[in-house]
C-alpha cells in the first residue's frame, strides 16, 4: 500500500482534505506529516473523495435522519428540554490497524484482570492495605468503598464483570488510559447504534473496508450473564435495571435490553420476598436471578446503602450477600473509579500479576503522599486537579469537579491550594495530555478534532473479551480539552481494520444452539402496563384533539366562514373543553375577537408549557412512548420519533394546519403498526384499553357540547361533529341526506359496527377487560368487568326515539344528559380500578423513623455521693 | 464481673397497613474484652419471613429481617444478658502526647493502628470543618497527654452544651450542634468525635445503654423501696471512644461528663450513628407512623432476688 497524496483530488471534485491541518504538538490519527496520510486510511479516503462533498453532505443528512428516527438520544441534565436530545454521530469513523489494536486489547485485558484481583482483595483480606501497597485512607475515604459489601463474594469470584476505559493517544503515538469506568460502563449500546447507522449510510465502504464486527461482544455479554444464574435455577431470568427515562443514557438501556432480550426494569419493579428478588408483573411475582445494572451501586439499596435513593430495591445487598441474586457489575466496584488508584497500578500489577503494566495510565499524583503533594503544588499550572471522590451524586454533576490548573485565577488557585492542604488525601493531580486529533466532517470538509476512545470489556470464563472498536468522542472545537457528551461533543464509530474479512456474527441463535420455544416474549412489569395504558390514552387524546383543532383552523382561515358561520362558537366551545384552558373565545362577542385571538389560539396548540395544549399532550405521549421503548417495534418507535418534529413553537397558522394533518396520519400509522406488530399479550391489551377509554370520553364530550349548541338538531354543526370523528363518509354512504342529529347520534353512540361509535369502544373494552389476568378463584365479575358491563347496559337501554322531533323536549335532554353523565362516571371509575388493581404494585416506600440516642440526662448512680 | 439484663422494645404504629418491610437491627450486644454477651435474642412481631444474623464491617452483630404479612404495628424486643468487667480508670497522665499519637496513626502499619486509622477519616455524618479545629484547640495544648486533653474536651462539651431533646434529629449536622450548643447524647458524642478527628486522632461512636438506677444493695441501705427502681426510663445511650496507643480504646461519656466504669453497656461501635443505628427499615405503604421506645437495664442479681 502506498500513501495517498491528499493534495491531488480525484478528477471532478475538489479535495475534502485540501485544508486539513493537524495542529502541531499532538498526534494526528490521519496524517503522519502535513497532507501525508497513514496507509490504513487510504481506502476510506479514496472512497470518500470519490463520493464528493455534495454526496457526503447528503449522507450526513441521512445519518441525522436515521438517528432521529431511531430515537437515539442522550439526555443532558442541565438542559430544561434536554430530555431526548438527538445523539450526534460524525460521518467519518476513526481508524485503527489490527496491530495497534492487538496491543491495546492486551493492555486492557491485563488491566481488567488486575482490577478484578484488587477488588477481591479490598472486599476480602485487604492484604494490599496491610502490606502497605495501598494507603488505607485512599480506599476508606472514597465514597465508592461500600463497607456493606465487604465479605460478599460474587459468583465465580468475578468481582469485575464488565469494564470500560477511556483512552487517549499522546504526541509520541502511545495509548494512555485517561479514566476507568467500572460502575455501570455506558456507551456500548451507542457504539452498536453508531455502527449500524454507518453501515447503512456507507454500505459498500463498510463491507469492503474489512472492519471487525461488534456482535461478538454482545453475544459474550449475554452468555456470560447466563453463567451467573445459580445452577439449579437455569435458564433463569435476567433483567436490566435502569434509573428510568430521566437518565442521560436511558436510550441505551432500552436499546440494550431489547437487543439482548432482557426485561427493562426500574428499582420499584423489583421486590424482595423470602430472601429472593422478584419482578412485579401483571401475572404476579416472577423470580429474578441476574441483574444487569445501570444504576450506580450506592443507589441500589435504600436499606443498606444510600437511604435517600428511590432508584433501588430495599434488601438487594442482603440478597447478593446470600447469593440469591447476581448483580453485574457487583456492588462495590465504584472504588475502582478512584483516580488516585492509577498512581499505584504499576506496583500492584507487579505484586498481583507479576507483570509490568502494559497500558499506562495518564501520569497521576495522589496528594495524600507528601512528596507527591509537594510536586503537585509546585506544578499546578501543568496539571489537571480532581477530587478523589465526586462530592455529589453523579446525577447532578453536569460536567465534573475537574479543574485545569492553568485556567485558574490567582484567587481560585489560592483557594484550591488551601483545600488541598487541608485534606490532601482527597485530591489527585494528573498530567495534561494533549489529545490526538482525528478528521471530523464539518460543513462539507474535514477538520482535525481532539479524540478520546472508549473501549468495552466483558468477562468470559476466567478471562475478558474486548469489543473490537468502541465509542469515540471528539471535542466540539479544535482545542477543547473536555471531551464529554454532556458539553456538546460528538461521537464517532471506531473501525478496527481486519487483515482478513470477518465472519458475520448475529445474536440470533446458531444452528448448534437449540431454540427454546416461548410464547410469552417476556413478562410485563406493572409499571410498563401503566405506561402502555397512558400511551394509549395520550395517542387517542392527541388524535381527537388534532382533528378538532384542524377542523377549526380550516374554518378560521376561511374569512367568509369566520364572519358567517353560526356554529363557530360551538366549535370553539368544544375546543375550550378539549384544551382545558378557557380562552374567552366563547360567548356573544366571540366571533369578533377571533382573529385577534389567533396568537392565543396558536399557543393552545403549540405552547409546550400550557397544560392541555396539543404540544404538551404530544410531549406526554412521547414520554410514555420512551419509557416503554423496549416494548415497541423499531418501526413503531420511528413513527413516534417522527412526531416530535411536528407542532414546533414558531409555526404559522397555515403551517400548523399542515402539521396537524401529519400528526393525524402519523398517529394513524402508530395505531396501525401497534395493531399489526404487537403480539396480543397483556401489553397490547393495556394500550387498547387506554385508547378505547379515551375515545369514549372524547366522543361523549363532543356529543354533549353539540347537543347544547344545536338544540334544533340539524345542520352544519352536526356535519362538523361527523368530520371531527372521521365519520362523515360513513354517514353519507348510509343516509345520502342532510345531516340530522338523530342519525348522527345513532351512528356515533349506538352503532356498534362503526369503529368510531361509543358502542364499538365499549364492546372492545369488554373484550380486553375480560382478558386481563385476575384471581382464578374469583367466581364473580371483577370490578372492572362490572363497570364495563354497566356502561354497555346504560348505552344499549337508552331510548333515543324522541330525538327525531324537530324541537327537542326536556325529557330528551335529560335522557342524553343522564347517559353522558353515567358513562363519564363509569369510565373514570374504570380507569381508577385498573390502576389500583394492576399498576399499584408500585407502592411508595418510606424510611422508618430512627430513634435518636437520647438517654435522658441521668447522672449514672454514683455510690460515693450517697 | 457484673451481670446485667437488658430489654429494649421498639414499636412502630402505622396509620395504614404495611404489606411488606425490610429492616436491619443493631440490637444484639457484641462481646469484647470488657464485656461478654451471654444470651441475646430478638422477638419480632409479626414474625419475619426472613431473619439472618451476621457480623458487619466493624465486627458488630447485625440482624436483617423482612416481614411479608400486612401489619399496622411492628414490635421488636431485644433481650440480652451480659457480664461486664468494671473498668479501672486509666491514668490520664500516662498516655502519650497527642501529637505523637497523630504521627503514629499516619505512619505505623501495625494492625492495631491500621484499624484505628479508619476512625480518623470523615464519616457519613461527621465531616471536617474549621469550626471543630477552633473549638478543640484550648484542650489540646502543645505536648499535652492525649487522655488528659480528651478529658478536658469532654468536660468542656459537657458544660458548653445544653441537653435538649427537641432541638436535634438523627440527621442534624454536627456543625449545627456546635453552633447552637444544644443536642442529645448522640450530638454530644458526635461533636467530641468531630473535634478529635479534626486533630488527626482516632475516635469512634459507641452505641449502648446506661444503667440509671441505684444498685440494689445500696438502695436497700438507703431505705428506698424496691419500686424506686424505675422501669423503662433508661434509654439507649451513646458515647465516644478514643484510641490511645498502649492503652487501647478509652471511653468518654461527654453527656454525663464522666469516664465509664461499670454502668455503660456496649451494643456496637462505628464511625458515627449511621453505622450503628439500632433499628432501621424501609416500609411500603403504611401512611404515617409513630415510634415508641422503652429500655430497661438491670443488674440481674436483683432480678433473681425479686423472683
Amino acid at each position: 500500500m502506498s500513501d495517498v497524496d491528499l493534495a491531488v483530488p480525484t478528477p471532478g471534485h475538489t479535495s475534502l482534505f485540501a485544508d486539513y491541518q493537524a495542529p502541531a504538538g499532538s498526534y494526528d490519527e490521519l496524517c503522519r506529516e502535513p497532507q501525508q496520510p497513514r496507509s490504513h486510511w487510504e481506502y476510506v479516503i479514496r472512497s470518500l473523495e470519490a463520493l464528493g462533498p455534495q454526496e457526503l453532505l447528503r449522507r450526513e443528512q441521512e445519518v441525522r435522519r436515521l438517528l432521529r428516527e431511531n430515537g437515539v438520544t442522550y439526555n443532558v441534565y442541565s438542559d430544561a428540554r434536554g430530555e431526548g436530545r438527538p445523539w450526534a454521530l460524525d460521518l467519518l469513523p476513526t481508524l485503527l490497524t489490527s496491530q495497534e489494536w492487538r496491543d491495546i486489547e492486551r493492555g486492557l485485558i491485563q488491566r481488567a484482570e488486575l482490577f478484578n484481583l484488587i477488588l477481591a482483595d479490598l472486599y476480602g483480606p485487604q492484604q494490599l492495605i496491610k502490606k502497605g501497597l495501598l494507603p488505607l485512607h485512599l480506599i476508606y475515604s472514597h465514597s465508592g468503598f461500600l463497607r456493606a459489601c465487604a465479605g460478599i463474594t460474587p459468583p465465580s469470584r468475578r468481582f469485575l464483570f464488565s469494564y470500560a476505559a477511556d483512552l487517549a493517544r499522546s504526541p509520541d503515538g502511545n495509548m494512555w488510559v485517561l479514566s476507568d469506568r467500572t460502575q455501570t460502563p455506558s456507551g456500548a449500546g451507542y457504539a452498536l447504534e453508531n455502527r449500524l447507522t454507518l453501515a447503512r449510510v456507507f454500505p459498500s465502504l463498510y463491507r469492503d473496508a474489512q472492519v471487525h464486527r461488534l456482535a461478538l461482544y454482545f453475544r459474550t455479554l449475554r452468555n456470560s450473564l447466563a453463567t451467573l444464574v445459580p445452577q439449579q435455577r437455569e435458564p433463569g431470568r435476567t433483567v436490566l435495571l435502569t434509573p428510568g427515562p430521566g437518565n442521560e443514557t436511558y436510550f441505551e438501556h432500552a436499546y440494550v435490553a431489547q437487543y439482548l432480550d432482557y426485561t427493562l426494569v426500574q428499582g420499584s419493579d423489583l421486590t424482595l420476598r423470602d430472601g429472593r428478588v422478584w419482578l412485579k408483573t401483571l401475572d404476579g411475582l416472577q423470580p429474578v436471578d441476574v441483574i444487569l445494572r445501570r444504576v450506580d451501586d450506592t443507589f441500589c439499596d435504600p436499606l443498606e446503602l444510600r437511604k435517600d435513593s428511590l432508584l433501588g430495591t430495599p434488601g438487594l445487598v442482603q440478597a447478593t450477600r446470600t447469593n440469591q441474586v447476581a448483580v453485574a457489575n457487583p456492588l462495590g466496584v465504584g472504588i475502582l473509579e478512584n483516580p488516585a488508584l492509577m498512581a499505584f497500578l504499576p506496583r500492584l500489577c507487579r505484586e498481583l500479576l507479576g507483570q509490568e503494566l502494559r497500558l499506562p495510565s495518564v501520569a497521576t499524583w495522589w496528594c495524600g503522599g507528601e512528596d507527591e503533594r509537594r510536586y503537585v503544588l509546585a506544578h499546578l499550572d501543568r496539571l489537571v486537579i480532581k477530587p478523589v471522590s465526586p462530592y455529589l451524586p453523579r446525577v447532578t454533576q453536569a460536567t465534573s469537579d475537574t479543574v485545569f490548573g492553568a485556567q485558574l485565577s490567582a484567587m481560585e488557585r489560592e483557594a484550591l491550594i488551601a483545600r488541598i492542604q487541608a485534606q490532601p488525601h482527597r485530591y489527585v493531580a494528573q498530567e495534561y495530555l494533549p489529545l490526538s486529533t482525528t478528521p471530523t466532517f464539518a460543513d462539507g470538509k474535514l477538520v482535525p478534532r481532539p479524540l478520546v476512545l472508549r473501549s468495552f470489556l466483558v468477562a468470559r470464563d476466567d478471562a475478558y473479551v474486548v469489543m473490537p472498536g468502541g465509542l469515540a468522542r471528539v471535542a466540539p472545537g479544535p482545542d477543547s480539552w473536555d471531551v464529554s457528551n454532556q458539553t456538546g461533543g460528538m461521537s464517532k464509530d471506531i473501525w478496527v481494520l481486519a487483515s482478513e474479512p470477518e465472519q458475520a456474527v448475529s445474536l440470533l441463535p446458531s444452528a448448534e444452539q437449540p431454540v427454546a420455544l416461548t410464547r410469552s416474549g417476556g413478562e410485563i412489569p406493572s409499571r410498563v402496563a401503566d405506561n402502555l395504558f397512558w400511551l394509549g390514552r395520550y395517542t387517542e387524546r392527541m388524535e381527537s384533539s388534532a382533528r378538532v383543532f384542524r377542523e377549526m383552523l380550516l374554518r378560521l382561515l376561511d374569512t367568509e366562514v369566520v364572519n358567517h358561520d353560526p356554529y363557530l362558537p360551538g366549535l370553539l366551545s368544544a375546543v375550550t373543553h378539549q384544551a382545558v384552558t378557557y380562552l374567552h373565545l366563547v360567548g356573544q362577542a366571540g366571533n369578533r375577537r377571533l382573529m385577534a385571538k389567533e396568537l392565543e389560539l396558536l399557543a393552545v396548540i403549540l405552547e409546550p408549557t400550557k397544560s392541555g395544549s396539543l404540544r404538551s399532550t404530544l410531549d406526554a405521549l412521547l414520554q410514555a412512548g420512551r419509557s416503554v421503548r423496549d416494548r415497541l417495534s423499531d418501526d413503531t418507535a420511528r413513527v413516534l420519533n417522527a412526531l416530535d418534529q411536528e407542532l414546533s413553537p414558531h409555526m404559522r397558522l397555515d403551517q400548523t394546519v399542515e402539521s396537524l394533518t401529519r400528526v393525524v396520519s402519523g398517529l394513524a400509522s402508530f395505531t396501525g403498526l401497534s395493531v399489526e406488530s404487537m403480539s396480543r399479550g397483556q401489553g397490547f391489551r393495556f394500550l387498547e384499553i387506554g385508547r378505547r377509554l379515551e375515545r369514549t370520553l372524547h366522543t361523549i364530550s363532543l356529543l354533549h357540547t353539540a347537543c347544547e349548541m344545536a338544540p334544533g338538531g340539524r345542520g352544519a354543526l352536526w356535519e362538523v361533529v361527523l368530520a371531527m370523528t372521521d365519520s362523515l363518509q360513513t354517514y353519507r354512504r348510509r343516509y345520502y341526506t342532510q345531516v340530522d342529529a338523530q342519525a348522527v347520534l345513532d351512528l356515533l353512540l349506538h352503532d356498534e359496527s362503526n369503529p368510531r361509535s361509543v358502542g364499538y369502544q365499549l364492546a372492545r373494552l369488554q373484550e380486553h377487560v375480560d382478558g386481563l389476568p385476575r384471581q382464578a378463584t374469583l367466581p364473580h365479575r371483577s370490578p372492572a368487568q362490572r363497570l364495563v358491563l354497566q356502561s354497555l347496559t346504560a348505552l344499549r337501554t337508552t331510548d333515543i326515539e324522541g330525538l327525531s322531533q324537530a324541537v327537542w323536549e326536556e325529557p330528551v335532554y335529560e335522557t342524553l344528559d343522564e347517559l353522558f353523565a353515567q358513562l363519564g362516571t363509569f369510565l373514570l371509575a374504570l380507569s381508577d380500578v385498573l390502576s389500583r388493581t394492576y399498576f399499584s404494585h408500585i407502592e411508595a416506600q418510606q424510611q422508618l423513623m430512627e430513634h435518636q440516642h437520647d438517654s435522658l440526662r441521668h447522672r449514672p448512680y454514683d455510690p460515693l455521693s450517697l | 464481673m457484673i451481670p446485667y439484663a437488658i430489654v429494649h422494645t421498639t414499636r412502630y404504629r402505622y396509620s395504614l397497613p404495611v404489606p411488606h418491610c425490610q429492616n436491619e437491627a443493631y440490637l444484639l450486644p457484641r462481646s469484647f474484652e470488657r464485656q461478654q454477651c451471654q444470651t441475646s435474642q430478638l422477638q419480632i412481631s409479626p414474625a419475619p419471613a426472613v431473619y439472618q444474623e451476621r457480623a458487619d464491617f466493624f465486627g458488630n452483630r447485625v440482624a436483617y429481617f423482612a416481614i411479608q404479612e400486612p401489619h399496622t404495628v411492628l414490635e421488636v424486643t431485644a433481650s440480652s444478658t451480659l457480664m461486664l468487667r468494671p473498668t479501672a480508670l486509666p491514668s490520664l497522665q500516662a498516655s502519650p502526647a497527642w501529637e505523637d499519637v497523630r504521627q503514629a496513626l499516619v505512619h505505623d502499619l501495625g494492625p492495631e493502628k491500621l484499624d484505628a486509622r479508619q476512625f480518623v477519616l470523615d464519616s457519613p455524618l461527621i465531616s471536617a470543618d474549621p469550626a471543630f479545629v477552633e473549638y478543640v484547640a484550648p484542650s489540646f495544648s502543645q505536648g499535652r497527654c492525649l487522655l488528659e486533653a480528651a478529658h478536658d474536651l469532654m468536660q468542656r462539651i459537657s458544660s458548653d452544651l445544653t441537653y435538649d431533646p427537641d432541638f436535634t434529629t438523627v440527621a442534624t449536622p454536627v456543625r449545627d450542634v456546635l453552633h447552637h450548643r444544644r443536642g442529645v447524647c448522640q450530638d454530644y458524642a458526635q461533636l467530641a468525635i468531630a473535634c478529635l478527628r479534626s486533630l488527626g486522632l482516632a475516635a469512634r461512636y459507641v452505641s449502648g445503654y446506661l444503667e440509671t438506677g441505684p444498685p440494689p444493695s445500696l438502695a436497700h441501705q438507703a431505705g428506698q423501696s424496691e419500686s424506686a427502681q424505675l422501669v423503662g426510663v433508661a434509654a439507649s445511650h451513646a458515647w465516644v471512644s478514643v484510641y490511645s496507643p498502649g492503652q487501647g480504646w478509652v471511653d468518654f461519656d461527654p453527656t454525663n461528663n464522666l469516664m465509664p466504669t461499670d454502668q455503660h453497656l456496649t451494643l456496637a461501635w462505628g464511625r458515627d450513628y449511621s453505622d450503628v443505628t439500632p433499628l432501621k427499615g424501609v416500609a411500603f405503604g403504611g401512611g404515617t407512623h409513630e415510634l415508641d421506645v422503652a429500655v430497661d437495664v438491670r443488674r440481674t442479681a436483683r432480678l433473681r432476688f425479686r423472683e
